[in-house]
């Protein structure tokens, strides 16, 4: 549903005010539940998450923790300029686009994909037990994940390689290799969560009214145009939504899973922003740099959110907000 | 609902391929916990020399036996459940009532205030401002803190709001024209044909509750407050430590892999326990028998 | 406070070998005097005034700390360098008296000229004669902590011992195959590939891995062997000094030629051919399945490894002296440091900074370093003829050495303390006993270069350039090993590249502070 339903205050002249008001407060007469439910929502909001908003300033200063936000020195755009100052960060940021674009267009459908698959297992025994497997992996450390990932594609007795092997080939040392990095990398994090992102559709799924597809099945369709007729339309907005908070996580990537799977081999196409951040010697605790490229993070995946929104307000009615 | 003879004879080779693809793709995720499982049961020198592949190496439950006697495991077991399910609870009690109202056309400023949660998905304070403001707030080293601090995350509240959107307004015709008010409508029609909505969320809830440490970590000070994940790290921290300075892989049959492999197995077992009973609200034709048409 | 002093300087004196009596000869305060400490390590969170340690060092001095440690439990992030509970604690405005970390260096440097901690240089001056003696006879140590502004903010800990790492051997696959310990560069190639080639390890097949490591810049280290540098301290990828100009060692000709060899033994099997990726188990999985060679790695953990004896015949794996190297030099570049990061500052709140630096100093005295070394007397240790010996008990228990010394409050990093070696030899087995003594006939060691402080303009140009030079350097690096490009004929361009990149630039800062720092 979009704003357009909602009521747009009226153009106001001098004489309209008494009137404004008073459909202001008939409104709040009738409606006070509804604000009554999102005044707690409104109020954690601001107490927990806009409050401290202030620290954002610290992008444009020369913070010392020790001065203290307020009294640290105004230094403008430097953290800026020496974040794009540096041919790494291009390269970052442009890694980082392209890992993401792969994860997008081959890890986005999955999830729907695989919600799509369990909703056609009729054993329910089958059903449930693999739904509860496929979402394990995300439950599994990084550091594990990294590991085993790393032994599977090791030259010596990495099963991918031995695979390999009986088809005659040479052993590859793929994590050395910049062109292997990404496939991996990106196959590793889809198998990884493809499992748990699926809960999102199987939930909506389940809310499709089962009286379409009784009446489907009266008209003799099979399986297969069922889902096509019923189940994707009907969870498209679910997918929609779930499509524009991709798009604006474009340019968050998993930095713990780079940072145990890259060397400096594969820089070239490993490395993301939040790694060659991690590099600069956060550790130290820069959190003013931090805070810059956080917040040029945060505008970028804001602009890409805005944009997605607007079209997928066009095109149907689901918006974020 | 459907039963096996309407189907014709593609639709039962599309079942079966279906049903294999799902079973090689479960088998695959299944194998990082076979995995876990076996270097928990390992001796510490065989996990840590990467030998255990599918089944444990010289079968030993030192790794057990070295977190099961240490209080300070079931301590931080016991508070991971009270975060898990104090800040679930709290946070259904916030979203499910919030995402309702910013679902509503008649809402005054919808677009204003549903921009106000999208935009904490992106924009967030940063480490030291969000300690500071914790510490004003009297929150610090509390539980009470931990578990209001984080009720509320952006993405779970649009999620909500997208699934009450998604029903038809004619549900709640029949409770307005019986003169419920919002109040009764959310509660009466709203929550019962949202439950896999309302599942799902509680499982995002539980699950970030129950992998997070970080914050965890920043706010509390007390040692007896911290969740089982931040032991798991203090522990880890811990026996590294020791193999570095001295033969300990030689003389104990537990190591830092085996027994964060062990934390990892005892961390697991509740998610697997909980997942089949909320299971059931993704599965179709629960919603017939809480709503007739 | 005149008489105190004059009284801790005579015991200082006459107080050498003499045992702990609580004589109050090392009394500090007449009044019970408590001070705030912020204390946090992964292995000790927060201060324990229950530590049977610190009991002894209250009686002793009559001053007594409270915990105030903030963020305790973010203790162990190790890769992050362990700094967030200090970053915290300042973000809170309530400085403790003392503060004291590991990692603590660098942020004392930063935030003791901004005003947060007090300079101790008058305070040590005017009240502590054991650091006064002791930085008087080390004056490089005092260069080497000390900030940008000139003055030192912190007492570090200070490791003792000269040896970390050495070169290990199969020693027993030398002898199987008719080798003597490889003296040089030359006989170092020829054993690996024998260890290659022979099949050592009997099960015909050619499964050897010659040289391994577990972090992969251990093969780095190799260069010295062409009479190249891999690193100036005991971080990876440091700056090093050459006759007091500051320099990198991956733009030295050594590295040129040495990076070339080692990208032929790569080729040739003689290294790991997964030794970027295999990590830290390659030791445990390489020795223990009979099929590494040979190594560059610590003394203390790496001879434990010499239990595997009991499972494959005949194994051994020695320490031998670092190959001559092609121009005949043998150089061992891994040391221990000789001062940590870590140790413990006093805040700028601080109302008894006179007496703070004096409790700083009971540390230093013959008392203090033996509790902070040992623990305490007739419990962990007991004294023999002159000499602290841990008794059987303690060693004999299950738990780790250090384990069990963390728990009554000894050997703690966060303390600044002067680490007494004969700690460590009480409990090292032989084989590490045998690779020390070896290492200490021949005199292979180098002079550390033990880092500079900044100030803000210099800080500015090497934040800016270094972390991308770094990364290009380590990229090519790699890539040169694995085969991708050869450095021969990279080398005109690579250098090029660094100049671009404002490695100068670098240098220059560097050699800047260092100038100022250590009077170059």
């Amino acid at each position: 549903m979009t704003v357009e339903n909602v009521d747009k205050p009226v153009e106001t002249s001098s004489f309209a005010q008494p009137t404004r008001v008073q459909r202001i407060v008939d409104h709040l007469k009738r409606e006070w539940q509804i604000y009554a439910m999102l005044i707690p929502l409104v109020i954690w909001l601001l107490l927990f998450l806009y409050k401290p908003m202030y620290g954002l300033q610290i992008a444009f200063k020369d913070y010392s923790i020790f001065r203290g936000i307020t009294a640290s020195p105004w230094i403008g755009f430097e953290h800026f300029h020496t974040l794009f100052g540096s041919e790494q960060f291009v390269r970052a940021l442009r890694n980082t686009f392209i890992i993401s674009f792969y994860t997008l267009v081959f890890g986005f459908p999955m999830p729907i994909l695989l919600a799509l698959m369990f909703n056609e297992v009729l054993n329910q025994w089958f059903r449930k037990s693999t739904q509860t497997i496929v979402y394990l992996p995300h439950f599994i450390s990084s550091v594990i994940i990294a590991g085993i990932v790393i032994t599977a594609f090791s030259p010596s007795a990495g099963i991918v390689n031995t695979v390999l092997g009986w088809f005659g080939a040479d052993p590859i040392y793929f994590l050395t290799k910049p062109e292997w990095f990404r496939p991996i990398f990106i196959g590793t994090g889809i198998w990884q969560e493809a499992g748990f992102q699926s809960i999102v559709y199987l939930a909506a799924i389940a809310g499709v009214s089962p009286t379409l597809y009784e009446s489907a099945v009266v008209d003799g369709a099979s399986r297969w145009q069922m889902m096509w007729k019923i189940t994707i339309p009907s969870i498209l907005p679910t997918i929609l939504i779930m499509l524009i908070i991709r798009i604006g996580n474009l340019l968050e990537v998993s930095f713990e899973m780079i940072i145990l799977l890259y060397q400096p081999a594969t820089y070239e196409t490993a490395d993301v922003v939040n790694t060659f951040i991690y590099r600069q010697g956060l550790q130290s605790g820069q959190y003013d740099f931090a805070a810059a490229a956080g917040l040029f993070n945060a505008v970028i995946a804001f602009i890409l959110v805005m944009g997605a929104n607007s079209i997928s307000k066009r095109y149907s009615r689901t918006s974020l907000w | 609902m459907a039963n096996m003879n309407l189907y014709s004879r593609g639709d039962r080779m599309f079942v079966w391929l279906n049903m294999f693809l799902i079973g090689v793709f479960a088998l695959s995720t299944l194998y990082p916990f076979i995995y876990i499982a076996a270097i928990s049961l390992s001796t510490g020198f065989e996990a840590r020399a990467g030998n255990v592949v599918l089944t444990p190496v010289e079968l030993t439950f030192a790794a057990y036996k070295y977190i099961l006697v240490e209080p300070a495991f079931w301590r931080s077991y016991l508070n991971t459940f009270i975060y898990t399910i104090g800040g679930t609870l709290m946070s259904l009690a916030f979203i499910i009532p919030g995402a309702y109202a910013l679902s509503r056309p008649q809402l005054y400023g919808r677009r204003f205030w549903n921009l106000m949660v999208a935009f904490t998905m992106w924009f967030n304070a940063g480490l030291i401002p969000f300690f500071l403001n914790f510490r004003d707030l009297g929150l610090l080293d509390s539980y009470f803190g931990i578990i209001i601090g984080f009720a509320v995350n952006g993405f779970n509240v649009i999620l909500m709001r997208n699934f009450f959107e998604g029903i038809p307004q004619s549900f709640e015709e029949a409770a307005r024209m019986d003169g419920a008010n919002d109040f009764q409508v959310l509660w009466k029609v709203y929550v019962p044909l949202a439950k896999p909505a309302i599942a799902t969320v509680a499982l995002f809830c539980i699950v970030s509750r129950w992998n997070g440490f970080f914050w965890a970590m920043v706010l509390l000070q007390d040692q007896d407050k911290v969740p089982l994940q931040v032991f798991l790290r203090h522990t880890i921290a811990k026996l590294s430590d020791d193999q570095e300075f001295s033969d300990t892989l030689f003389t104990q049959a537990y190591s830092a892999e085996t027994v964060t492999a062990a934390i990892i197995v005892c961390s697991i077992i509740p998610v697997l326990l909980v997942y089949p009973f909320l299971q059931k609200y993704f599965n179709k034709g629960i919603l017939l028998g809480g709503v007739k048409e | 406070m005149r008489h105190l002093t004059l009284a801790s300087v005579l015991m200082v004196t006459t107080g050498l070998a003499a045992p702990v009596l609580a004589d109050g000869h090392l009394k500090i305060v007449d009044e019970p005097l408590t001070l705030t400490v912020q204390m946090n390590h992964a292995r000790y969170p927060v201060y324990d005034e229950n530590w049977p340690v610190e009991r002894v060092a209250r009686e002793l001095t009559g001053i007594s700390l409270k915990d105030a440690t903030v963020g305790a439990n973010t203790r162990n992030s190790e890769n992050d360098g362990k700094t967030e509970a200090l970053n915290l604690m300042l973000a809170t405005g309530d400085i403790p008296d003392i503060v004291g970390s590991s990692r603590l260096k660098d942020f004392v440097n930063q935030f003791g000229p901004e005003g947060a901690f007090l300079p101790l240089n008058d305070l040590i001056d005017e009240h502590a004669p054991n650091l006064k003696a002791y930085f008087a006879e080390r004056p490089e140590i005092e260069a080497a902590i000390s900030a940008a502004d000139g003055n030192m903010y912190y007492i570090p800990y200070l490791p003792d011992g000269k040896y970390g790492r050495a070169y290990w051997i199969r020693t027993d696959w030398l002898d199987a195959l008719g080798l003597d310990v490889p003296q040089t560069v030359d006989e170092y190639e020829a054993a690996l590939r024998a260890f290659k080639t022979q099949d050592p390890n009997g099960n015909g097949l050619a499964d050897e891995v010659p040289y391994f490591a577990r972090q992969w810049p251990e093969l780095i280290r190799l260069v010295t062997l062409w009479d190249g540098r891999s690193s100036g301290s005991d971080t990876y990828h440091d700056f090093y000094v050459d006759d007091g100009k500051l320099k990198h060692p991956y733009a030295g000709e050594g590295y040129r030629e040495g990076i070339k060899n080692l990208a032929r033994w790569y080729k040739e099997g003689l290294i790991d051919a997964e030794i970027f990726t295999r990590g830290s188990s390659s030791r445990d999985y390489l020795l223990s399945e009979n099929l590494g060679g040979s190594t560059h790695d610590w003394f203390a953990s790496t001879s434990g490894y010499n239990r595997l004896s009991a499972d494959i015949d005949g194994f051994e794996f020695k320490a031998m002296a670092p190959p001559a190297s092609i121009s005949g030099k043998r150089v061992e570049e891994h040391r221990r440091i000789p001062i940590k990061p870590d140790g413990w500052a006093i805040g700028h709140t601080n109302e008894h900074p006179v007496e703070t630096i004096k409790y700083f100093d009971f540390w230093f005295t013959e008392e203090g370093r033996r509790l902070a070394n040992f623990g305490v007397e007739g419990q962990q240790y007991n004294m023999v003829d002159g000499k602290a010996i841990f008794t059987e008990e303690f060693l004999n228990n299950s738990k780790p050495v250090n384990n069990q010394l963390y728990e009554v409050g000894s050997q703690l990093q966060a303390r600044g303390y002067f680490q007494d070696y004969n700690y460590e030899i009480q409990w090292s087995n032989e084989f590490a006993l045998e690779g020390i003594a070896l290492y200490d006939e021949g005199d292979y060691l180098i002079d550390q270069f033990l880092g500079v402080a900044f100030n803000a303009d210099e800080q500015k140009v090497y934040d800016k350039n270094w972390p991308s030079i770094r990364d290009f350097m380590l990229e090519r690096q790699q890539g040169w090993i694995l085969g991708n490009g050869d450095v021969e004929a990279d080398w005109d361009g690579y250098m090029a590249t660094l100049d671009n990149m404002g490695l100068n630039d670098v240098l220059d800062v560097m050699q800047s502070a260092y100038d100022r720092q250590y009077g170059g």
